[in-house]
């Protein structure tokens, strides 16, 4: 009974997000290279942290419904998917005791098409599909605990419908650098001489993963980084600032995440996660997002989302309001997979303590193999299909054949 | 393995979306058919501020007639508007006075039946003068081959049935 109704609650939840769900504008999605950029940007931040060992990113967003996530147009509401691919794979060698060389890769395909195929794309006449691919090369020193890292950043426009979106340009050319020494880092994106975006990040919460301590007052130190973003008005620069404090509530289970925007803008989000493991495998977070469309309390978004390692659901949650072009009064799927990995040990996305893990023995062991298959051998005799028992000969024995006389008592076969 | 190999099923269905919305249509075939005693002169896909105007379909259809299939990329919520050359005996005039004039024929507008507006704008920037006589409805267009009938009620409005 109780799941009968579970179940129908879960339907219910799932048509209503469905039904209120409010189309999304074509601005957001002219705008969405700029957000792919500085995500991946961050991403590469976070896992710089370390700057050795390995990290593999994955995912997918899953829209079932054509009128979940529609585009409002200057003609009307169309019906359609919104969507967005990624992946971000780093990886690095030792050089020597001390050394690691790494070469790090991160792509996101995010839009808007009447079709969500993803092997061979609709391209609709109102679709809206671009990319951006950030890949460089780090160098870190455990010794003096520093990391440097440079490289290339391409966004790219692979469709915008001409009906409804403005001019823009394609094959857009950035490059980064990210620089850490110790828990402080330092991080530029630029375009042609001028930046884009520049950003400090001090961590100073201590990680046991990175040899910090384990728990006590240093683990609830904040985390704070400040980024300059450019922005252009009306031929002006109207640059701004955004300041991110990421602080530990309690074991570095339990975090509060909060953006303000400087000068003009003031709160932007506040997101609390909740980690059942500090390894950030698994997190629940409810967030409130301030879109600066309306007056008051109604501005805020109210949502969150609920990350279970393979899969991700969302309700209105800040990060996709921001990564899938405004888009709220809906639930969104995310099938997706991470992991982190160093000094052999694995971890979630800016977590600060290892996976706890078991140790088994993998050694292969041939005798007890061998012994395990001759016993699945010797089952039972199989049966035939007229029901007589079916025996295999399991080898030849030879008898030897003595005196002529024995020949009829012992016969050898 | 047998679960690993539907798993992968499954992701590469949800990938090519096949699983969630094989029969989707992303476009229109749309055909009108006039039921009113007046030509349409045709059908376009307005913006709401009516500044852009996406025209579908472009040929005159007579009382009575329909016209040929014409197949677009709408499929969703959109305002269509439906022109005419005169609706209840008030056809297009020539003037010479540099105004706007916007009539409405009739007042009243439901879901799916439209005023009908007689508008002259008298293009004091542009050359020669735009007249119009059109009725305005917002359509749900819900893709594939959709038959609009476009008729005339008892009290001179305008409506549209999809059939």
């Amino acid at each position: 009974m109780q799941r009968k109704l579970s179940k129908i609650l879960f339907l219910f939840a799932l048509a209503a997000g469905i039904a209120f769900a409010d189309p999304i504008p074509t601005e957001a999605l002219t705008q969405g290279g700029l957000t792919m950029r500085d995500r991946q940007l961050r991403d590469i931040g976070l896992v710089m942290r370390g700057g050795r060992g390995g990290f593999f990113d994955i995912g997918y967003t899953y829209t079932p419904s054509s009128e979940q996530l529609q585009l409002k147009s200057k003609y009307g509401v169309h019906n359609g998917y919104a969507f967005r691919h990624h992946y971000g794979i780093f990886g690095s060698w030792v050089l020597d005791s001390n050394s690691h060389f790494g070469f790090l890769t991160w792509f996101d395909r995010a839009g808007w098409d009447s079709q969500d195929f993803f092997f061979f794309p609709h391209y609709g006449k109102f679709a809206h599909i671009s990319s951006a691919f950030t890949w460089g090369f780090s160098y870190t020193n455990t010794k003096y605990d520093v990391t440097a890292a440079l490289g290339l950043q391409h966004q790219n426009l692979e469709l915008a419908g001409k009906r409804v979106y403005p001019n823009e340009s394609d094959s857009l050319l950035f490059y980064w650098a990210h620089a850490r020494f110790k828990n402080v880092s330092f991080q530029g994106s630029f375009y042609r001489g001028t930046f884009q975006t520049l950003r400090l990040s001090l961590d100073l919460e201590s990680r046991e993963l990175y040899g910090g301590a384990k728990h006590g007052f240093k683990t609830y130190l904040p985390n704070l980084n400040a980024t300059i973003y450019r922005r252009k008005k009306d031929n002006d620069d109207d640059n701004f600032i955004r300041l991110n404090w990421e602080q530990n509530l309690y074991e570095q289970k339990l975090y509060a995440d909060v953006t303000f925007d400087f000068p003009d803008e003031g709160f932007r989000s506040a997101v609390v996660k909740f980690y059942p493991d500090p390894s950030r495998m698994i997190g629940i977070e409810a967030s409130c997002y301030r879109r600066h469309e309306f007056a008051g309390a109604q501005d805020l978004l109210w949502g969150g989302a609920i990350d279970l390692m393979f899969f991700r659901l969302g309700y209105n949650s800040s990060f996709d309001y921001e990564n899938m072009f405004h888009a709220k009064g809906t639930l969104i799927a995310e099938i997706k997979f991470h992991i982190g990995a160093a000094d052999g040990k694995f971890f979630g996305r800016g977590a600060a303590k290892p996976a706890p893990m078991e140790t088994t023995k993998s050694q292969f062991d041939l005798k007890k193999f061998m012994k395990s298959r001759a016993e699945q051998n010797s089952e039972a005799p199989a049966i035939d299909a007229q029901g007589h028992k079916v025996i295999e000969a399991k080898g030849i024995r030879y008898e030897k054949v003595g005196a002529p006389e024995s020949t009829s008592a012992e016969g050898g076969n | 393995m047998k679960f690993l190999r539907l798993f992968l099923c499954l992701v590469a269905l949800c990938l090519t979306a096949c699983m969630s919305h094989l029969f989707v249509d992303t476009t229109t075939r749309l055909q009108v058919e006039n039921k009113t005693d007046v030509v349409i002169l045709g059908l376009d896909i307005v913006s709401d501020d009516g500044s852009s105007v996406q025209p579908w379909i472009k040929e005159t259809i007579e009382p009575g007639e329909k016209s040929k299939v014409v197949e677009e990329d709408w499929v969703g919520t959109f305002r269509v508007r439906v022109r005419f050359d005169k609706w209840n005996g008030v056809h297009s005039f020539n003037g010479s006075a540099c105004a706007t004039e916007t009539r409405v024929v009739v007042a009243l507008a439901k879901q799916s039946e439209a005023d009908v507006k007689h508008e002259v704008d008298d293009g004091c920037k542009q050359e020669g003068r735009v007249e119009m006589t059109f009725a305005e409805v917002e359509l749900d267009f819900e893709g594939g081959s959709q038959y609009l009938v476009v008729s005339q009620d008892e009290d001179g409005k305008a409506v549209f049935k999809f059939r």
